[in-house]
């Protein structure tokens, strides 16, 4: 609304990121990213790392460029025609946006999962084998129904489904939906997860299901969790960083950030005040 | 954030409401708990044992308070999961009540010592010693409601500060009673009681330096107890 | 409180107008359903009826006797021999043996046109199938002429004055002996949907413009479905967003808005003209379909496409599907129903088409049923068109035949839409 009359101010606002936005040998590392839709700016040099097994919440209102970041991670963003990145992404070393790289390998090692459950309209079974299927991560059925449990189970849903792997995963109910999208991100083996807002569609039960699975899966897995619940960022996460007007306001230990944030923007946001 | 605690009033106006009425709750209950002390210490400083029945029964309204106060930080935890410093100003709350109500207690004890002193004829100018105590320690709970009050850390460190003269008055005054014991053994009693109400006074100042120990919590999201005032301030940078 | 009371009051009046207006448009929706239902049960009944004619023909019991000498053949004649005989000459005969008394020529002539012309060729084949009744004589059922036909078939013809009919007063008396002798019958007229097309209304059918139409769809399927796919896929999918593509798709929609004939200009001259495919043909009237139907399926399968859930595309390439894969592998399967739907519907509509193959040469008069699709053909419209156009009365009577007929092909391919759809639809 008066984004336009607050923007010179919020310039002036954050500097810099405040906090720990860095962190040793990161899963992936990102420098001073900017990302354009058409001519308007969306994110504004964004620094920050992920590290390695940790699950690293993105907050901030409505609008304020989670999503977008988080979809350069695995160049979802590539699908957007009027989209631009600018910056440095790197996984492991290696330059994510570099000519050789193939946004379906990227994608095969950094999964992701959205707000809204989406699972494809074909059987259970179908779905979590859909992705080791294209990439040929199976070499028979059997291996093939062994990735599809392990998945399943991982996800923790098997125990509900393994009685009817060929129902429609359409017809599950909205978390079980959910833990499918997960189960069928995690059959590809990726080395990090996105979710986008993951439980914002569920219940508060599905949600602690979710919770719950979110941090048994860091032993395995990178995870970059945008969330809008802050109570949900200050369950699950190690780390919280707080956007804002496509700004990184802060970045730091969740614990601390959820008790004494550093920042006056981070303080009105997560205390529900007028920033 | 780095100077000063936050008070731009929230999106919803019920929960500054609820906040603001906490807060101010807590601060008279200050009010009641410092009218308590500075009562006690009159009906022992003047052997007031009226006045000192009024303190010893008066208790319960300190109780009372800490319940309800209680009762509504709960409530207000359970409903808007307060963060930063919300969850600061609330948990301080919460353990300054529980200091306040100690306090309480102890003052409950002055009025008892009060009247016990008083009915045997004991004359205050035999514990005149407690006299500067007394008042010192009126000025800590004083200063510390007042920190608290204004969110003052500096305040509130100075307080801290001051506490180390309290330490070396109560010994002061402890050694003094013993020698009293010593040369007349018929004032043990006495003595006793004499020194029952200094150790309250001491009491009440360590619940005032909690309470300005809180005070640095809320504002500046650090917990400072068991640091050394040094430490202390180095770790504020002050 | 006595201003809630006050708005409850207020609401309450208005309450009353309301509903009033609610039961109104109620009453128009039902007296509008009703009144078009009504036009339609008018529109088939009237069809019905007018074509029940057709499917009705009438036939002449005569004893034919295949007897060499009235042929002109000899008694161990071959086939092709047999194949020139002078058949009219055995029915002339037939006739006689009936009507010993009728000797002026002229009256033999209104004799033999109470039978069909196509008579003497149904008992050569019928000799011909069978040689070994030369010589014999046989009790054979004939076409009737198509002006008995109407005759028999419509009572009041026969109060009007003899010079207003094309039976005659002599000819209703013979007809009423053929009557009292058992000589005349109604029988269902199977002929109708076997046979193609001919100037006599009696020996007409719809097989050729049946069989036209089929092989026209065929092409049209064949051409525009892979085509109409590959287009709306292309541009919903895969075309970047710019101008161009915007002034394609302006140019999309307008195709599906310009008259039909426009597209049988250009069928004639690019496909007929500059290419060479040859005219009155299936081939050459389904692509000019084609080219009329393609706006159509591009238009109802990018709709179909686009109301894919954007979620599916994106859950597919975040599991690193490459785009072709999302696409194939997804997103065409969960639009296929609303594609098919566009298809049929966009080919029912070329269906039914007239004005462009009216300027390919489809309009022509084709005798024979069509057996590729490269042969002649005209198709159920433009049958319709031509027999509507014919002066001889029997050709009412299968100009609605022909309508039922083709409401009924379009009937089916609606109802193969809905089963498609039912089919195919997936819910998510
Ligand atoms: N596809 C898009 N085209 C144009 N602008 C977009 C698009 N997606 C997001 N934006 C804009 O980018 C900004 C950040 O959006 P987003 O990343 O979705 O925010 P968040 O996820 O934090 O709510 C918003 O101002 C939004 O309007
Ligand atoms: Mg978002």
């Amino acid at each position: 609304m008066n984004q336009v009359a607050e923007a010179p101010d919020i310039h002036q606002v954050i500097k810099e990121t405040v906090g720990s936005p860095f962190t040793d040998k990161p899963k992936i590392s990102t420098r001073n990213v900017d990302v354009f839709y058409d001519d308007k700016q969306a994110i504004f040099d964004v620094s920050l790392d992920i590290g390695n097994h940790e699950v690293i919440a993105l907050i901030g209102p409505s609008g304020c460029g989670k999503s977008t970041y988080l979809r350069c991670l695995n160049r979802m963003n590539d699908t957007i025609q009027s989209c631009r990145v600018t910056g440095e992404f790197r996984l492991d070393e290696e330059d994510i946006y570099a000519r050789g790289m193939d946004p379906v390998l990227l994608r095969a090692r950094i999964g992701m999962v959205f707000q809204k459950p989406n699972p494809f309209p074909k059987s259970i079974y179908d779905n979590v084998a859909y992705g080791p299927k294209l990439h040929g991560l199976a070499g028979n059925r059997a291996e093939l129904d062994e990735i599809v449990v392990s998945s399943l189970q991982k996800a923790g849903l098997y125990e509900e489904v393994k009685d009817r792997l060929n129902a429609s995963g359409t017809g599950l109910s909205g978390g079980q939906q959910q833990r499918l999208c997960i189960a069928r991100t995690i059959a590809v083996s990726p080395e990090v997860i996105l979710m986008d807002e993951p439980a914002s569609a569920l219940d508060p039960i599905a949600t602690a299901t979710i919770e719950e699975l979110i941090d048994e899966l860091r032993q395995n897995y990178t995870i970059v969790i945008v969330t809008h619940s802050m109570q949900q960022a200050a369950r699950v996460s190690q780390r919280t960083a707080y956007f804002h007007l496509g700004k990184l306001v802060e970045v730091g230990d969740t614990n601390q950030i959820f008790t004494n944030p550093q920042h006056q923007l981070t303080e009105n946001y997560i205390t529900g005040r007028f920033g | 954030m780095d100077t000063d605690l936050n008070l731009t009033p929230h999106i919803s106006n019920r929960f500054n409401e609820e906040l603001e009425e906490v807060r101010n709750l807590a601060l008279n209950m200050g009010g009641l708990v410092e009218k308590q002390v500075s009562d006690g210490l009159k009906a022992l400083l003047k052997a007031k044992s009226k006045l000192g029945e009024k303190v010893a029964s008066s208790d319960y309204k300190v109780n009372a308070m800490e319940v309800d106060i209680d009762e509504q930080c709960t409530l207000i935890l359970a409903r808007r999961q307060p963060a930063a410093s919300d969850l600061r100003l609330v948990i301080s709350i919460i353990k300054t009540i529980t200091d306040l109500e100690r306090i309480g207690d102890e003052a409950e004890q002055l009025g008892i010592y009060a009247i016990k002193l008083a009915d045997d004829n004991i004359k205050p100018s035999q514990f005149v010693e407690l006299r500067h105590l007394g008042e010192h320690v009126k000025g800590m709970l004083h200063d510390a409601l007042d920190a608290f009050a204004r969110m003052d850390v500096d305040a509130a460190l100075e307080t801290i500060e001051s506490s180390t003269i309290l330490k070396e008055e109560y010994d002061a005054i402890s050694r003094q009673l013993i020698l009293q014991m010593m040369e007349d053994p018929r004032q043990i009693k006495n003595a006793l009681r004499v020194h029952w109400c200094a150790r309250s006074l001491e009491r009440i100042g360590d619940h005032s330096e909690n309470i300005c120990e809180y005070v640095v919590y809320l504002v500046k999201g650090r917990d400072v107890r068991h640091v050394s005032l040094d430490e202390m301030k180095a770790e504020l940078e002050i | 409180m006595s201003k809630q009371m006050n708005t409850t009051e207020q609401v309450r009046r208005s309450l009353k107008k309301r509903h009033r207006q609610e039961q109104r448009f109620i009453l128009m929706g039902k007296l509008a359903v009703l009144s078009g239902f009504l036009f339609l049960a008018f529109l088939l009944a009237d069809i019905t009826i007018k074509a029940w004619p057709a499917f009705q023909q009438t036939w002449i019991q005569l004893d034919v006797a295949f007897d060499p000498q009235t042929l002109g053949v000899e008694a161990a004649a071959d086939e092709a021999a047999l194949k020139k005989g002078n058949y009219r000459g055995v029915l002339k005969k037939s006739l006689s043996a009936i009507f010993p008394d009728v000797s002026a020529r002229r009256d033999k002539k209104a004799l033999l046109k109470l039978i069909s012309s196509g008579a003497e060729y149904q008992i050569r084949d019928t000799l011909l199938a069978a040689p070994e009744m030369l010589g014999t004589t046989q009790q054979m059922w004939v076409l009737a002429d198509d002006d008995v036909d109407s005759f028999i078939k419509e009572p009041k013809l026969r109060e009007l004055p003899q010079d207003d009919r094309r039976i005659k007063d002599n000819q209703v008396a013979w007809l009423a002996q053929l009557s009292e002798q058992g000589r005349i019958e109604s029988q269902w007229n199977w002929a109708f949907l076997t046979s193609g097309d001919s100037r006599e209304p009696e020996q007409a059918g719809i097989a050729g413009a049946l069989r036209g139409t089929m092989l026209t769809i065929l092409v049209v399927l064949a051409m525009s479905f892979p085509l109409g796919l590959a287009a709306a896929v292309y541009l919903e999918e895969f075309a970047p967003q710019n101008r161009w593509t915007d002034l394609i798709e302006i140019n999309v929609n307008n195709l599906a808005a310009v008259p039909s004939i426009v597209f049988g200009l250009l069928g004639l001259a690019v496909f007929i003209s500059f290419f060479g495919v040859p005219r009155s043909a299936p081939l050459v009237g389904g692509m000019v379909l084609t080219l009329m139907t393609l706006p159509t399926i591009i238009i109802a399968s990018r709709a179909s496409l686009k109301s894919v859930p954007p979620s599916i595309r994106d859950a597919a390439l975040a599991l690193g599907a490459s785009k072709v894969q999302t696409v194939f592998q997804h997103v065409v399967p969960l639009a296929m129903p609303g594609i098919l739907t566009g298809t049929i519907i966009g080919m029912a509509q070329a269906l039914g088409e007239t004005a462009p193959l009216l300027m390919i040469g489809m309009v022509a008069f084709i005798v024979d049923i069509p057996q590729g699709i490269t042969d002649s053909a005209t198709v159920l419209p433009v049958q319709i068109y031509l027999w509507a156009d014919s002066p001889e009365r029997a050709f009412m009577a299968k100009t609605s035949a022909a309508i039922i007929v083709l409401l009924l092909f379009l009937v089916t391919m609606n109802l193969l839409a809905v089963v498609l759809r039912k089919r195919f639809e997936r819910k998510w």
